[in-house]
Order: structure tokens, then sequence, then C-alpha cells
């Protein structure tokens, strides 16, 4: 009774997991300061490349153990998920934002407009992701803020190139033009008739995006463009743990731990989420 | 099939030299509106605001944008990338000694996604509708999960700090030389006869193209699996087994033959995005290629270097992106009487 009351892509174990793990994340990152046993940037210079408290030496203070300027490595865990969060989420909906209104524009009306906005895309394609976020980030300067808009401007073209051919074929059901028939405007038809038979794609774009964002965001911050070294970032966790990679392999170990769960918990999400509110997939392929 | 195929692909370079040219005036304006100033990069502490402005104004700085373009883009075109404001050297031969070390990572990297996605694909696809395939569909979904530097930074941690198997920083062991010649060592070792070359800049090499190769196979794999699902509904595979040929036949002969483009068009998109992965690869593999020169570069607001290096990597991933469609027009006819 309880299962049949739930919408069906609440039903799909991938959609449970991929929530639960983005879910924890993000009530770390927003209880990070109830949460965090230390002050992420608190420095205890006698007790640095402290190992987990399972392994012989470890301390039950530092849970994960401490970095090399003797900072607790579980509290700079959890505040690292705001960085990435904040990034996931704003940086995801920004893309969106931007992608999707150039990709209805295009897929609906076509001709010169379309070609456009396809010879934008192609260009932007011509560059590696990475490289055209570092470039953007020289320009930009770094900074929270900078590292959401850099990645909004390099990811946009995903949203643009998936979503136009999906519009096209929207475009040309029956039901669209009917609406037109019946005197919507342009304006009217694509919110009311498109918008809604797209809505499933996009979610499942946004979700993918989310984990997207989180890598750009790590590496932006391994290479020391992103957030201030004063606000702890994965990737910055990683770059400083790679310099001592023979003293402490285990504060390695952890920031990528990070990262891949966050990723693995965004792909479940729209993974599960594509099977289950794409409605022209058959019973056996949403299994 | 030659006559057909030309004008097609020459039409396709011809887009790739207009996309060239947006991509090189897009990067020239992104970089201009930097809060830095080269000129006053270029001098030492103690320049006057006079020497600087001279500076300037002898670099073109003063002049307006579309006019510092024009200039920067006829010095291009002789390969003139003028010079790096750290290394105070030439750009071009900055980017020429490394790119060669780039390319010969990336391609190994993507040969090694290929065979894997191959594989990967037809496994998947085998085991389509067993009891195994939530398992590997679970699995791909992980490996999907697992970006390059992550991989890289693993690999390290295992081969190379644990079992101590493999060397994880630069291209040679510290007691060999660089052979003079090309720049990719693997040609230049065997030209040059040194097998102890060869051997150590292969082992420098299974670490960084690893990490890409397994990061990039899953895309393979998923779409391999997907269109070979889509292949056998078609009406010659029904007849081929009609005609009672092995199960094994109809795989290679007929369904791989026409499953493997979707592949090949997905792997010029995804070449670019891997040839940009080799970045942060080369960063932790302290791997002296583009990326390196890069990263470098944007520590010491280099502009120049900047330019230029965001260039080559456009003219990599074009020149890939118009062989690969070159190659899908002539592989796949249904595309020529267009």
């Amino acid at each position: 009774m309880m299962a049949r009351a739930l919408p069906a892509w609440l039903r799909s174990a991938r959609v449970l997991a991929g929530l639960s793990i983005v879910l924890v994340i993000m009530l770390c990152a927003i209880f990070a300061p109830l949460i965090a046993p230390h002050d992420p940037n608190e420095q205890n210079l006698i007790s640095t490349f402290l190992p987990p408290v399972w392994s012989k030496g470890g301390d039950p203070a530092f849970l994960l153990g401490t970095d090399s300027l003797g900072r607790d490595v579980l509290s700079r865990l959890i505040y690292g998920s705001r960085v990435a969060m904040l990034v996931a989420v704003f940086a995801s909906l920004g893309a969106m934002l931007i992608g999707s209104a150039l990709a209805y524009v295009a897929g609906y009306f076509g001709g010169l407009v379309d070609a456009l906005i396809g010879r934008a895309v192609d260009i932007w394609m011509s560059f590696p992701p990475v490289i055209l976020s570092l470039i953007l980030m020289v320009g930009l300067g770094v900074g929270l803020r900078n590292v959401i808009f850099a990645i909004v401007l390099v990811d946009w073209t995903r949203f643009c190139r998936v979503l136009r051919s999906e519009v096209m074929v929207v475009a040309r059901k029956d039901y669209v033009a009917a609406a037109r028939l019946i005197g919507f405007t342009h304006w009217r038809t694509i919110t009311r008739e498109i918008v809604p038979a797209t809505l499933p794609l996009l979610i499942t774009l946004v979700s993918l995006e989310m984990g997207i964002a989180v890598i750009v965001e790590a590496i932006l911050s391994f290479v020391g463009l992103s957030v201030s070294a004063q606000t702890p970032a994965w990737g910055q966790m990683i770059a400083d743990a790679r310099q001592y990679i023979y003293d402490s392999p285990w504060n390695l170990i952890f920031p990528i731990l990070a990262i891949f769960f966050a990723v693995f918990g965004f792909n479940m999400l729209g993974d599960g989420l594509r099977r289950t509110l794409d409605v022209r997939l058959t019973a056996t392929q949403r299994a | 099939m030659i006559a057909t195929v030309l004008p097609l692909v020459g039409r396709r370079l011809l887009v790739s030299i207009i996309i060239l040219l947006a991509v090189s005036f897009l990067l020239f304006a992104v970089l201009h509106v930097l809060p830095v100033d080269p000129a006053a990069m270029s001098l030492p502490p103690t320049a006057t605001l006079a020497d600087i402005e001279a500076m300037r104004r002898q670099m073109g700085l003063d002049r307006p944008l579309p006019e510092q373009y024009w200039i920067w883009l006829s010095h291009v075109v002789y390969g003139d990338f003028g010079n790096s404001i750290f290394f105070r050297r030439s750009v071009a031969s900055l980017v020429v000694e490394t790119l060669p070390a780039t390319i010969e990572l990336a391609v190994l990297s993507m040969i090694i996604a290929a065979v894997l996605g191959l594989v990967g694909g037809l496994v998947l696809f085998h085991l389509r509708g067993t009891k195994k395939e939530p398992v590997l569909d679970f699995g791909s979904i992980m490996l999907l999960s697992i970006p390059e530097f992550l991989w890289a930074l693993f690999f390290i941690l295992i081969f190379g700090v644990a079992l101590q198997a493999l060397p994880f920083t630069g291209r040679l062991d510290a007691n060999l030389k660089l052979p003079q010649g090309t720049g990719f060592l693997l040609f230049d070792a065997l030209a040059a006869g040194r097998l102890d070359i060869f051997w150590s800049a292969l082992r420098h090499m299974i670490l960084p193209c690893f990490a890409l190769g397994i990061a990039f196979s899953p895309t393979f794999m998923r779409v391999l699996r997907s269109s070979l699902l889509d292949v056998y509904q078609e009406d010659y595979i029904h007849l081929a087994r009609l005609r009672g040929l092995s199960e094994r036949r109809i795989l290679v002969h007929h369904a791989l033959k026409n499953a493997i483009l979707p592949t090949l068009s997905l792997m010029g998109v995804q070449f670019g995005i891997l040839f940009g992965g080799t970045l942060l690869v080369e960063v932790i593999y302290s791997y002296p290629g583009l990326g390196n020169l890069m990263v470098d570069a944007v520590r010491n607001a280099d502009l120049p270097i900047i330019q230029a290096v965001g260039l080559a990597y456009c003219v990599v991933v074009l020149i890939i992106n118009t062989v690969i469609d070159s190659l899908y027009l002539v592989l796949n006819p249904r595309l020529r009487n267009r």
C-alpha cells in the first residue's frame, strides 16, 4: 500500500540509493559547523600526519587523522562538501538555464537561429572542457562565484546539444501543431507544450551535470584555481596530500572517496531518473 | 568512392578552419579582459609608470582590441606566438617541445579506451538479459563516476607507492637522456635503436595512459552495447540467422560493422575531452607535456603561453574531429549521397 502511494520514480532502487548519498552529503554541507569535530583550519603542528583512528598510532580526537599542518581531515572533508555542493547545485542550474533556453529556441524555431546556435556549440566543443574552464578562471580570477560562472560558461553546451534534438522531435508532434492552431503564442506553446514534454530529460541532465560540476571544481581546486586557500575543498586536499604521498597515503584516499561518492550519487540518481521518467522506455529497459 | 567523399571532407575542413578562427578570437578576447598587465609584468620592479606606458605602446596594448587581435593573428600564421613572459623564450619552441609528449599520451590512452570499450561493450551485450546484467550495469555506473584524475591518484597509491612496481614521475628514468628527434619518445627511441629508453618511456606511460583509458572506456562500452541492441532488431540480422549463419559470424560480420559506427562518431567528441583530461594527469604524474606547461603559465599569468597552448589544444581537437568525421563518411555509405 505504501509503495503504491509513492510516484514511480521514488520506487526505483537507483533513485533511492543516489538520493540518499546526495542527501547525506548535502546535510554534511548544511550542518558542517555542527557535525565537524574541529575547526577545519585549526593547525596542530605537534600532531601532523596522524593516521586514521583504526590504524596504529591513531588519535581518537582525529577520527580520520591529520594532514601536513595537523589539521583534522574529517572536519576538512565535511567543510569541503560545502564548496562541492554549492558548485554542484548552482553551476548545474545555471548551465541548465542557459543551455536549455538556447535549445528550446533553436529546436523550436529552427532555420537561421538554429544554425547560429549550432555553430556556437561547435566552437565551444572544440575546446576541451578542462582547458576552457582553466582559461576562464584565468580571465575571471579565483573565488566560488567565478568557479560557478566558469562551469556554467563551459557546460551549457551539454544541455543545448542533447535537448535541442529532443525539442525538434517534440515540436513536430501533432499536439504542438494543435496548440498553435487554437491560437497559442510561441511563448505559450514552448512553456505549456514543449517544456513539460522534455522535462524528464532536463531533470536527468541536471542530475548528471551536478556530478560533472563536482569533478570540475575538484580539478580547478587541485591546480589552485578554485576557492581561496582559506576555504577547504576536496581538490585542494588532494593536491596537498599528493606532495606528502609517502608520509601519509591515507590523506589522499579520503578526499578521493568523497569525490567518488558525490559523483556516484549524482550519476545513480540521474540514471535512475532517466529510466523511470522516460515514457518511451519499455518495462524491461527500465528494470 | 574517393571522388564522392572528397568534396565532403573538403567542406568539413573549411568549417574547421572557420571554427578555429572563431576560437582564436574568443581566446584572445577572454584573456584580454584579465586584471593583470603584461607590460608591467615583463619589466623589472624598478620600472617607472612612464616605462610601463612605453612598454604598453611597444607591445601594442594601447590599440583597440580588434586591431591587437589582427596583429597577433598575423604573427601566429607564421608560427610566431611571441615570447613567454616567465621563461623568456619563444612560446612556439615551448609548445613544439611539449606537444608531442601530450599527443603520445593521448593517442595511447585513446587506444586503451577503445580496446577496453570494445571488449566491455561485447561482454555487456553478450550478458544481456542474464542475472549478471544488473551487477554489470551497477559496475558501469560506478566506473563512469571515477574521473581520470582519481584513477591517476589511485594508481600512484597502488602501483607506485604500495607495490613500487611502476614509476610515476616524468617521461624517463633519471639516468637516461632524452634522444634528439621528433619528440615522440617511443618513436625516437626505436629510431635510435635504444631499447632501454623505449622500455623506460613505456613504463612511465603505463600508469597515466591506463588512468585515462579506463576513465574513458565505460562511455564506449555503453554506447556499443546499446547500438548492438538496436542493430539486433534489424531485419538483416534475422535474415542472416535464417540463412543458418553462426551467432559469432552474425555478430562479427553483420552486427558489429554497423553497430561500431555510433561508437566511432562518439570517439571524436570523447577524444576532445580526453585530450583536455591529459592536463591533470600530466600534472599528477609530473609529465612534461602541454598540460604542465599550461598550468605553469596559468600560475605565472603568462599570457602568450596560455593563448598558444589553448590554441594548440583546439587545433589538435579539430584535426582529430575532422579525421574521424571523414573516416565516418568513408565507412558509412549511407551518408555519402547527402
